[in-house]
Formats: C-alpha cells, sequence, structure tokens
C-alpha cells in the first residue's frame, strides 16, 4: 500500500487553515469535476480530491492523519504503525472513522487501512421497512458503434450490496445478458424492468437503468446519431473529382467526390448515421495526402506541379 | 446466441415517460428537489399540476447531472441550472466545430 499525500492532493501546506482547506478544495472540485473537464484523468483526480477532503475537512481525522509525521512521501511504501490513533478521543462512538458521512465516494485502501472501510454511499444496503418497492440500480455498458447499427447480446457483470440473513451487507456479484437494441445512441439509457434491488416484504423489484456508452473506435466518431470518418483523398482525386470507397459500418459505399474539392470539407451520406426511426447521417470528412517526393519521378513530378502553377501563392491571404 | 435468455429493456430517452415519483426514485432524488428544478426550467415536464408531470426519458440523465453537481459542487438549484445551461452550450457549439 502507497502512503498518500493528502495535502499535496489539495495544494496546500500542512499548516493550512480549515478555511484554507476548504477554499482550495472547492476550486480543484469545479476544476476536475467529471462532468464539467475534459481531461481524461479528470475521474481519477476527482476521487482522490474528495479523499483527501474527507480528511482534511474533519479537525479529528486531520490530527490523527498528521499524527502519522511529515516525513512520509506520496507513493511511498506504507503500513499504519500499531496503535496510531491511540490517545485520540473520537466524537460519538468508539471509532467514528468507520461511519459514512454521506456522500458516497470510493476510498483508496490506503483510507481504509486508517480509517476503516466505509458503508453506506451510492448502492448502500438496502433499507429494511416493510413493503417496499426495492431501490433502482444504475450501470455502465460500453458497446461498439458496430453494435449500434446491427442490435448486440452484451454480458453485464453487474455488483451490488446485499443484505444477508444475519443482516450483514454483502457484495454480490451477478451477470445479466441484455439485448442492446438497434440504433441506441451514446448516452442514452436501457430501462431493464425489475432487474434493480429486490422488493422487501413481497414489494416488486426496482429497476435497473443502463447507461450506454460508445468504446473510441478507430474509424468512426459519433455524435449523437451522426458519425463521421476521415476520408483521405490523394491530390488529383480532390481537385479532378473521383469515386472512391468508403467504409461504413454496415459496409462500403461508393461515394463521388466532387472536383475541386477541399481538406475539410465534409459530404454527407443521409441516413447512413445511427439508425432508428430518424436515422443519423454519415459524414466523410475530406483530408488530402500528398505523396512524398522519395524518387527521382516522384520529385520530377512535383517540379511539374510547381512549373504548371507559376502564379500559385498559397499565402496570399497572409500578406497584408 | 441465444435471443431468448437476453433482457429485453426499453431505451428511456425513445420509449419512455416517467412520474415525479418513477424520476424520483430512478435517481435517488426527493419530490422537492425535482419541484425546484422544474422552476429552474432543468426539467420540462408535460402537464399541469405535480400529479400530471410527465418527464421525457432525456430528463432522467439530466437530473443524476444535476444531482451529481448539486452534491459535489455543493451547488443549490438555481447554480445547478446555470451551471447545465454552459455545459450544454459548450457540448452545442463542440458538435458545431465538427470535433
Amino acid at each position: 500500500m502507497k502512503y498518500k499525500d493528502y495535502y499535496e492532493t489539495l495544494g496546500v501546506a500542512r499548516t493550512a487553515t480549515q478555511d484554507e482547506i476548504k477554499q482550495s478544495y472547492r476550486k480543484l472540485a469545479r476544476k476536475y469535476h467529471p462532468d464539467v473537464s475534459k481531461l481524461a484523468d479528470a475521474e481519477a483526480r476527482f476521487k482522490e480530491l474528495n479523499e483527501a477532503n474527507e480528511v482534511l475537512k474533519d479537525p479529528e481525522k486531520r490530527a490523527a492523519y498528521d499524527q502519522m509525521g511529515s516525513n512520509w512521501k506520496a507513493g511511498q511504501e506504507f503500513k499504519p504503525p500499531p496503535n496510531w490513533d491511540a490517545g485520540f478521543e473520537f466524537r460519538g462512538g468508539a471509532n467514528p472513522f468507520g461511519g459514512a458521512s454521506g456522500e458516497g465516494f470510493d476510498a483508496s485502501d490506503f483510507f481504509e487501512s486508517l480509517f476503516g472501510r466505509r458503508s453506506g454511499g451510492a448502492g448502500a444496503a438496502p433499507r429494511r421497512r416493510a413493503s417496499v418497492q426495492g431501490e433502482d440500480h444504475h450501470a455502465k455498458v460500453l458497446i461498439d458503434v458496430e453494435d449500434s447499427y446491427r442490435g448486440a447480446e452484451r454480458s453485464v457483470s453487474l455488483r451490488a450490496a446485499v443484505e444477508g440473513a444475519d443482516g450483514r451487507v454483502a457484495l454480490q456479484e451477478r451477470t445479466l445478458d441484455v439485448h442492446i437494441p438497434k440504433g441506441i445512441r451514446p448516452g442514452q439509457h436501457l430501462r431493464l424492468a425489475g432487474q434493480g434491488a429486490p422488493g422487501a416484504g413481497g414489494a416488486r423489484a426496482g429497476d435497473l437503468y443502463l447507461e450506454i456508452e460508445f468504446a473510441p473506435h478507430r474509424t468512426y466518431r459519433v455524435d449523437g446519431a451522426d458519425v463521421s470518418v476521415d476520408l483521405p483523398l490523394a491530390p488529383w482525386e480532390a481537385a479532378l473529382g473521383a469515386s472512391v470507397d468508403v467504409p461504413t459500418p454496415e459496409g462500403t459505399v461508393q461515394l463521388t467526390v466532387p472536383k475541386g474539392s477541399t481538406a475539410g470539407r465534409k459530404l454527407r451520406l443521409k441516413g447512413r448515421g445511427l439508425p432508428g426511426k430518424t436515422p443519423g447521417d454519415l459524414y466523410a470528412v475530406l483530408q488530402i495526402v500528398p505523396p512524398k517526393a522519395d524518387s527521382d519521378a516522384a520529385r520530377a513530378a512535383y517540379e511539374n506541379l510547381a512549373k504548371a502553377f507559376p502564379d500559385f501563392r498559397p499565402r496570399a491571404h497572409l500578406q497584408g | 446466441m441465444n435471443p431468448t435468455t437476453a433482457v429485453c429493456g426499453s431505451v428511456v430517452e425513445e420509449d419512455v415517460q416517467l412520474t415525479i415519483v418513477e424520476l424520483g426514485r430512478a435517481c435517488d432524488a426527493s419530490e422537492e428537489q425535482i419541484e425546484l428544478l422544474v422552476i429552474e426550467g432543468v426539467l420540462e415536464p408535460v402537464g399541469r399540476l405535480r400529479q400530471e408531470w410527465r418527464f421525457g426519458g432525456t430528463s432522467l440523465a439530466r437530473l443524476r447531472l444535476a444531482s451529481r453537481l448539486a452534491r459535489d459542487l455543493e451547488l443549490n438549484a438555481s447554480g445547478v441550472a446555470l451551471a447545465i445551461e454552459l455545459l450544454d452550450r459548450i457540448a452545442s457549439l463542440e458538435s458545431r466545430l465538427g470535433r
């Protein structure tokens, strides 16, 4: 287990006041919130922030954390010293660290070794009440573009907290085969009736909501119902016009490139995006790729080209 | 592949309308929280009275987003509304840029 430097995570000094900690956390939380930030590691950063804040915002946890000393470096191999929390008086019971404090976050091993395993939070144990419909659950499913064109089946692994007969909560894993309907779009949800948490006292089970996410594809980009593909062209194909093969998730399509096409131009193939009641469109985004001048013949061809266009001034617009 | 074993669901955004009770349960939100977001215009149900409200399927993702922002950034309903409006604008500008 690696030591975590919570002060470093929040970007504050070990001597920071509670107000400074709060201020810094708020600022970083806005910056790295996964719904707001475009950074690839935003989710991980946000988790770290929350964990650091969970400890440092609470003067008791902070004091206990501080007690381990300031000689530790982030990432260093760590084991909590024996009786590290001895002599501390915690509010409200023997080990208040064990309890949850509302907001759900996934605690790291480091956190749990110090403050105990958290209970509560998202997907927590079902409440014990007479005849109550089970809770609705949420999960994400990753599919490929092709799955939306054809429809597919996906196995989804789900972990849910289940209360056993002895009243203890355990994580239970199950696998569900789910039909992915044709035409589903990224960000849409599938509702599976009765696949959520079981109801209490004979009431019906909750529903399971699956959020559909598309795996990044090497050829296709998806925006809503529309799909784009980059289409590289030789300069003469763009200049003179051509008929070229375009890959689509449904198979190759012949596309007429009009003469005088420029890079970045989008050619629309109507209705060839994701299928559905109103199917999306497929866009071929033109790119122009010049051949390399790596042989005498190629160099001669470029020289002839230069001779053929004595008045061509590609940078004319840059001069005042 | 045996099609009979797979569970079929409905596409929330296209085939489903939710009452305030169903939406609240699906997103673990209270009816009061939902009502505040309706007042702010974040959620736009059809129907005049609260009991008659029907939310389109896109409300599900919106309410989940609103709940995360409110919880994580300690925003009130109008703060959430402003943030979502700006996020919507960024998304539509980005989509116009064609990436």
